[in-house]
Order: C-alpha cells, then sequence, then structure tokens
C-alpha cells in the first residue's frame, strides 16, 4: 500500500510538472498555427517511464494528471465522455508492452530480457508502437464521438505520432542533461 | 519501499545507457556548455559558427572556449575551417555522425 501510494505521488507530480511545462511553451507559441504544441508532446514521457518502471500501480495517478491537465482543474469535466481519450492515452502503453508480450518480447531488467527496460532503445520502440496506438485511438474516439472543433485528417494523426515520440525524446535528453552527476555516481554503474 | 528504488534505479540505468551513447560524459558542465553553443548557433547558420559568436553566447572565457573547441576537434566532434569573408577567422562546423 505504501508502494502503491509513492509511486501514485510521483507518477502524478512527475506528469503534471510535464503538463505545466507543455501549458507554459504553448501558451508562448501564443497558439500560432495552433497544432503547434502537438508536435512536441512532453506528457507522453510521463506516461511512458512510469509504466514502464512501476507498472500497472501508476496508471491511476497518470489518469488523474491527464483529468487535470489540460485545464489545470477538475471541475471543468462536464461528461464522462470526455474522459476517454485521456484514458486511451494512457493505457496505450500498456497496450504496446502487451502488443510486444504477445509477440515474445515480455518486459525484464536484465541484458538477457528480450524488451529490457535498462535499455533506452527498447524504451524507443515502447514509445513508438505506444504513439501508434495514442494516435489512432485517440482520434477514433474523436472522429466517433465528433469531438473536436475541427476535421480531423491524417495530418493531425500523424502530427500525434510524431507529437508523442519527440516530446518523449525532449524530456529524456534533459533528463540526461539534469541528472548527469547523478548517473555519472558508483552506485547507478 | 525496495522496489520503488529498484525501479528508479532501471530508469537511471536507462538514462546512463543514453548518455554513455551520446558520447558527453568525459566533457565538464564548462566544456558541455560551450558544445550545447555550438549546437544551438549551427542550427541558424549552415557555413559555421563564428568563434567571438560562441564566447558571447556561451559566457564563457576565450580560453575555456579555445581549451573546449580543441578537444571537440580532437575527437572528430567539430571541424574548424577558415571563414571565406575573413580569413583570420576561423568558422565551426559540426561533423556529421556516420
Amino acid at each position: 500500500m505504501k508502494n502503491f501510494f509513492t509511486v501514485s505521488l510521483t507518477s502524478f507530480v512527475f506528469s503534471s510538472a510535464l503538463w505545466i511545462i507543455w501549458s507554459f511553451f504553448v501558451v508562448q507559441i501564443e497558439g500560432n498555427p495552433n497544432w503547434l504544441g502537438s508536435v512536441f508532446y512532453l506528457p507522453h514521457a510521463a506516461r511512458i517511464l512510469c509504466i514502464v518502471y512501476f507498472g500497472w500501480k501508476a496508471i491511476p495517478a497518470l489518469f488523474l494528471a491527464e483529468l487535470w491537465g489540460p485545464n489545470f482543474s477538475l471541475l471543468d469535466i462536464d461528461s464522462l465522455i470526455n474522459v476517454i481519450p485521456g484514458l486511451l492515452s494512457v493505457l496505450s502503453v500498456p497496450l504496446a508492452l502487451q502488443t510486444l508480450h504477445l509477440f515474445g518480447f515480455p518486459l525484464g531488467n536484465t541484458s538477457g530480457s528480450p524488451l529490457n527496460k535498462r535499455n533506452y532503445k527498447h524504451i524507443a520502440l515502447i514509445t513508438m508502437i505506444s504513439a501508434i496506438y495514442n494516435s489512432l485511438m485517440v482520434n477514433l474516439m474523436l472522429t466517433r464521438f465528433s469531438m473536436s472543433s475541427s476535421e480531423i485528417g491524417i495530418d493531425q494523426v500523424v502530427r500525434f505520432f510524431v507529437g508523442d515520440m519527440l516530446g518523449t525524446t525532449i524530456v529524456l535528453m534533459f533528463l540526461v542533461i539534469s541528472l548527469r552527476p547523478l548517473l555519472n555516481s558508483k552506485k547507478v554503474n | 519501499m525496495t522496489n520503488f528504488y529498484e525501479n528508479i534505479k532501471d530508469a537511471l540505468s536507462m538514462l546512463n545507457g543514453l548518455e554513455k551513447d551520446l558520447n558527453i560524459r568525459h566533457f565538464t558542465p564548462n566544456e558541455l556548455k560551450v558544445f550545447y553553443t555550438i549546437i544551438i548557433q549551427s542550427a541558424s547558420s549552415e557555413s559555421g559558427s563564428n568563434i567571438t559568436e560562441i564566447v558571447d553566447n556561451s559566457g564563457m572565457s576565450r580560453s575555456t572556449v579555445y581549451k573546449t573547441l580543441k578537444k571537440l576537434t580532437n575527437a572528430g566532434i567539430i571541424g574548424l575551417t577558415q571563414s571565406p569573408d575573413d580569413g583570420r577567422e576561423s568558422l565551426v562546423t559540426l561533423n556529421s555522425i556516420s
């Protein structure tokens, strides 16, 4: 129970921090063009890192951050249908892991594991598959229930995919640079 | 809690591998600052970056910049070419990764 609470708190704080940083940059570019923010979608990194390293326990906190993140308020949710895209986005990562598991690549943390969570190239593969799922599922949902004010085309699906990949890369690069002293310590190596 | 720290250790191990492959480990923070300045300037200038501008934009002393440029050149990360406009000026270009 204590571990679940720690994982939830860490996941929520990390995801919320990425939402705040991403929103700051979106405000800076003043929505011109209005899709530019989705080309570097930082919050996807929180979904990837928290679910890969903490497992299913991170899902509720990430989902809560998805609901809170867009408007920084939970009170703006007027319909249950509006929470489904956020849920699908979070579930895109376990779905990617499950897909890889089905193809004989279960997640592990040793060099012998077919899918090693200590290898950044494997994290990149998980990111790519989850970005495909996320871009397809969310845009299908938005189209099916006419939840988008603008017309959804293949360009938006591609943009979601590129945005999730690029956003995760930016966060990983930032973490590598900012955590250099820790990474160079003997405890990690 | 041990499980939580094990998970964090796995994540740090992944970032450690990424840092190793980026080949930036043997640079000091000041040298990295100069390197990042070169990368940022290279985005706006294809012909190469002016050393004076690198000194100004990195905020580092001229000697630190020159030492770093020598280290980066020896590592094959950057190249120095003579400026076509001013024969006394060298331009810094990023070498492509192959």
